[in-house]
């Protein structure tokens, strides 16, 4: 009982310092540096601690003591109590969804087994579609609490697209559920132990239409229409300052990082690295004795499985970086005569194959 | 609109010299285009390349420079004025250390902003002089016509660059003892000037 | 069906008035779009301008003739050399006179690097405005090397006051050619990069295809120029049509497009840069040696060593520029092509040593008075690459 608790203290402490402490500052830097290379520019490097620079990785510092001196500013005629409960609500969930999923195995420590995932749910994924639903919320009511035109339009097109990509992201998943048979995430994962099972071979079309899907839920370009800079100023969070606008941006980053979790969990393969079997490295490790070994390869898992979360938060950088910006209507249309029929064209598919198989 | 209906209308042109070209012909999309995907990956190529050849390039930098990016670090690095370059306007001193400025208010006639306001003297030898000469920095517009229409050479564009902003507008109001500098100093630019307003470019 | 038709008509709306600037993303250039809403689509919108007015036009009746030049830099102050041109040409037509050969050719080709950087300018910021940030650094990569070139040129990046009436300031350095060699080897490459990027990019394609359209006769009739009529497919330019300088011995093409939307305009500008850059090459391979202003006395200032040594050249010197130079009275209209189209002043003289009257016609000032017309019934989203693409430049169309 008490190792038990023990246990999912220090997961939930790991967790949230990758996230939180690590993840969501850094992420401010990666987008920087990132789209300045993309760019042929420099990026921030000015912030400097007694003329130490280091590739201005200061500047995630220099920003906190920034916005947390700022003015929290709420406008006249808003609604208070929902002005400043909205960026709470949409930086919840992004923290509390990667509570299911998996960042490495099983593994047996002095006796006791480990499950290197905090919450091991057998409706893990729909836990996941729940909390990321409630985001929505958060942005709804900060455009509609803020009294402002633009945030109002934000809020409105940030509603209506969420919802319409929901749909689409949860039929996209259906397929993954059929092939791998469970909603649980951790059964998911060990079932990509074996290389040719990994999503992206027996999903591929989900896997683009997941991605699509994830980007347009976590509104970031091309799917930024609730904030469109150029046309609503900032939309939802115009009105925001200080720390909540920094909330909102936290929820944002945050989404990133769960999104790449996700996709790392369904479709490439989780915290396995191709061709090598759990029980291959637990051999390989097995000079440092029973629980040695188990400790080793629960660190090679844990840093492949954060590895290839990077990989896929780089890519989603890459992405927003390059691509202009859809019209909203075009965003619906693509959400619903697009996305959806492929989603329930995937399912098909993978229908039949399966019966075919079997 | 067709080509003859033009030519009546901006009257008759040769339709052999208006040569117009069709730019609109190669936009119809391939399947494979419209299907988003492909043409998406392309461009994150294009991106990509930037950006790990930006990446390398801060490691390894290209033959004779710094950075494969173009950016300068200033302050750190300073940028590299060609002699064109047109700053601050500053008053020539002469080795003595008074102004060769004889106070005959071309510069102060010419300036298209009003910034130049002179008030000049006779000294007890007959030399004119500018007892008083006050550039208002915060108008000047920084054309050199000042420099173009002086007939001794007495006030040229320098290269300074830094300092032009000040957050008071008495600050912007530069006296003749802040805008001196040494011939020396100038020598490159007073030679400049001489050259493009030389006798061969007329 | 008719319950829906019902309450469609009886349920209660209103429609949203929004202020779309001064100061917004979308409005470069101070501008004001007071737009009715009918929840996203565009029921009514009306243009504001005049927030960058800074009485250019009464500005230039009080200093003479010269002192005009480096206010016209801050007309189109993307392409200020345009504007130098074409107020010279005026000044020049007035007086009846043209300027030397090699001064002629200088003009071309710097003109056309300030074309090729406007037009750098304005799709580069209309990239950014649908949100393809990274086209935009390309291009202004690409803008910064020629800007480095006209610097080297004209001792300034964007405040040229380069163009003297009856000549230039001065002469292109030395290994100028190389270098614009050089800079548009990049300015190619980086080219191909946006071409890519945006050409067949559908979502791009998506947002400005069928956005902004103006049929050829209506374009017309409002008085459109420069890439905006091209893009209607009417094949007008004022290079082509009255030719100025030395155009009319340059090889290039007028791109045209077809249906007036967005798209074309972008299309016609991308093809106008390599139309530009082929003909600063070719000026550069043609230009003669020689002078590069008049030697005329009463006309163009004196040159420094004239004023140094001759006390009849000083006393000129001196009477030009507190008189002023005094063209024969009368008037005159003038155009060039400007970047966004025919760029005109019409100057009126009196003898005078200042002009009685500078009126410029900007070329974005018909574009920015279409705007309601392109835009009504269209979405909220449209206002954005429409505006960009029009390339409205608060220096010129307020002035």
């Amino acid at each position: 009982m008490i190792a038990d608790l023990t246990e999912t203290i220090i997961k939930i402490l790991f967790i949230f310092s990758i996230n939180v402490g690590f993840y969501s500052p850094i992420l401010g830097w990666v987008e920087r540096k990132q789209s300045a290379l993309m760019q042929d520019r420099v990026g921030a490097n000015r912030a400097n601690i007694l003329n130490f620079k280091i590739i201005g990785l200061f500047h995630p510092i220099a920003d906190a003591v920034k916005v947390l001196t700022k003015e929290d500013f709420i406008p006249e005629g808003a609604d208070k109590f929902f002005h400043t409960l909205a960026p709470f609500i949409s930086l919840t969930p992004a923290i509390v969804t990667f509570a299911v999923i998996p960042f490495g195995g099983n593994y047996e420590l002095w006796g006791h087994s480990v499950k290197l995932v905090i919450a091991d749910l057998d409706v893990g994924m729909l836990f996941i579609f729940a909390f990321a639903s409630l985001s929505t919320y958060g942005v709804v009511l900060g455009g509609w609490s803020s009294n402002n035109n633009w945030s109002l339009l934000g809020g409105l097109r940030a509603s209506a697209q969420m919802l319409s990509y929901e749909v689409a992201m949860g039929l996209t998943l259906i397929g993954v559920f059929m092939v791998y048979g469970s909603l649980r995430l951790t059964d998911i994962g060990m079932i990509q132990e074996n290389f040719f099972r990994w999503g992206i071979f027996m999903q591929p079309l989900g896997f683009i239409l997941f991605l699509t899907c994830a980007i347009a839920e976590n509104k970031r370009a091309p799917f930024d229409q609730p904030e469109a800079e150029s046309e609503l100023v900032a939309g939802y969070f115009t009105e925001y300052s200080s720390m909540k606008f920094v909330m909102f941006w936290m929820g944002e980053f945050l989404e990133i990082v769960t999104i790449s979790g996700i996709v790392t969990t369904l479709f490439f393969g989780a915290w396995h690295l191709p061709f090598v079997t759990d029980q291959m490295l637990l051999s390989w490790f097995s000079p440092a004795g029973p629980n040695g070994a188990a400790i080793l390869a629960m660190i090679v898992n844990v840093l492949v499985f954060f590895l290839k979360v990077s990989f896929f938060i780089w890519l989603l950088m890459t992405i927003r970086w390059t691509l202009p910006r859809f019209r909203y209507d075009q965003v619906m249309r693509l959400g619903w005569k697009m996305m959806l029929p492929l989603a329930l064209l995937n399912i098909f598919i993978t229908g039949i194959v399966l019966l075919v198989w079997k | 609109m067709e080509i003859k209906d033009f030519q009546a209308w901006v009257g008759n042109l040769p339709a052999d010299k208006l040569k117009p070209k069709k730019v609109r012909k190669s936009i119809d999309l391939s399947l494979w285009e419209r299907l988003y995907i492909f043409e998406v990956l392309r461009g994150l190529a294009i991106t990509s390349r930037h950006f790990f050849g930006n990446l390398v390039g801060f490691v390894v930098p290209p033959n004779g420079k710094k950075r494969k990016i173009p950016t300068i670090y200033y302050p750190e690095e300073k940028a590299v004025m060609p002699p064109a370059y047109r700053g601050r306007p500053v008053l020539v001193a002469n080795p003595d250390g008074t102004e060769r400025c004889v106070a005959c208010g071309l510069c102060e006639k010419i300036c298209p902003a009003f910034a130049i306001s002179i008030i000049g003297d006779e000294r007890a030898n007959g030399d004119r002089y500018p007892s008083s000469y006050t550039l208002d920095l915060s108008r000047c517009i920084y054309c050199g016509y000042c420099e173009e229409v002086c007939p001794k050479e007495a006030i040229v564009m320098s290269d300074e660059y830094e300092g032009l902003c000040a957050s008071r507008r008495r600050d912007m109001l530069y006296t003749k003892e802040q805008l001196l500098r040494p011939a020396a100093q100038l020598q490159k630019r007073i030679d400049y000037v001489r050259r493009i307003y030389a006798k061969c470019n007329y | 069906m008719d319950i829906m038709t019902d309450s469609a008509k009886n349920l209660h709306t209103e429609k949203m008035v929004i202020n779309m600037g001064p100061s917004h993303p979308v409005t470069h250039g101070t501008v004001k779009f007071t737009v009715t809403l009918d929840g996203e689509t565009i029921d009514d919108l009306k243009v504001d301008i005049g927030y960058l007015h800074r009485g250019f036009e009464k500005m230039c009746e009080n200093g003479t003739w010269e002192q005009v030049m480096p206010y016209t830099d801050r007309l189109n102050y993307v392409s200020p050399l345009i504007n130098n041109v074409g107020y010279a040409l005026a000044v020049e037509k007035l007086f009846g006179l043209q300027a030397p050969e090699r001064c002629q050719y200088i003009r071309v080709i710097l003109s056309e690097m300030a074309r090729i950087c406007d037009h750098y300018t304005n799709i580069a910021a209309g990239a950014m405005e649908v949100g393809a940030m990274t086209v935009f650094l390309y291009f202004v990569e690409a803008r910064d090397l020629l800007w480095d070139l006209l610097e080297e040129v004209c001792g300034a990046r964007v405040t040229a006051n380069y163009v003297r009436i009856g000549g230039l300031k001065n002469d292109l350095p030395e290994g100028f050619a190389a270098g614009v060699a050089r800079a548009f080897k990049t300015c190619r490459e980086l080219w191909v990069d946006v071409d890519k990027l945006l050409t067949k990019n559908r979502i791009f394609i998506d947002r400005m295809r069928d956005v902004g359209t103006m049929p050829a006769q209506e374009a017309i009739a409002h008085g459109f120029t420069g890439p905006c009529l091209r893009a209607s497919g009417v094949p007008y330019d004022v290079r082509k049509a009255q030719p100025y300088l030395v155009y009319d011995r340059m090889d290039f093409e007028i791109p045209v497009g077809e249906t007036g939307d967005n798209f074309d305009r972008y299309l016609v500008r991308m093809e106008e840069i390599n139309q530009s850059m082929r003909i600063v090459e070719q000026a550069l391979a043609k230009m003669p040696a020689g002078p590069i202003n008049l030697d005329m006395p009463g006309m163009r200032w004196q040159s420094k060593d004239d004023t140094y040594s001759r006390i009849e050249s000083l006393i000129t010197h001196f009477k030009t520029i507190t008189e002023g130079i005094k063209p024969p009275a009368g008037e005159i209209y003038s155009a060039v092509e400007g970047a966004n189209g025919e760029l005109g002043f019409y100057l009126v003289s009196d003898g005078s040593g200042k002009p009685v009257k500078c009126r410029v016609r900007p070329p974005c000032f018909p574009l920015t008075a279409a705007m309601p017309r392109m835009m009504r019934g269209r979405l909220i989203a449209d206002i954005v690459p429409t505006f960009d693409m029009i390339n409205m430049i608060g220096g010129e169309c307020d002035r």
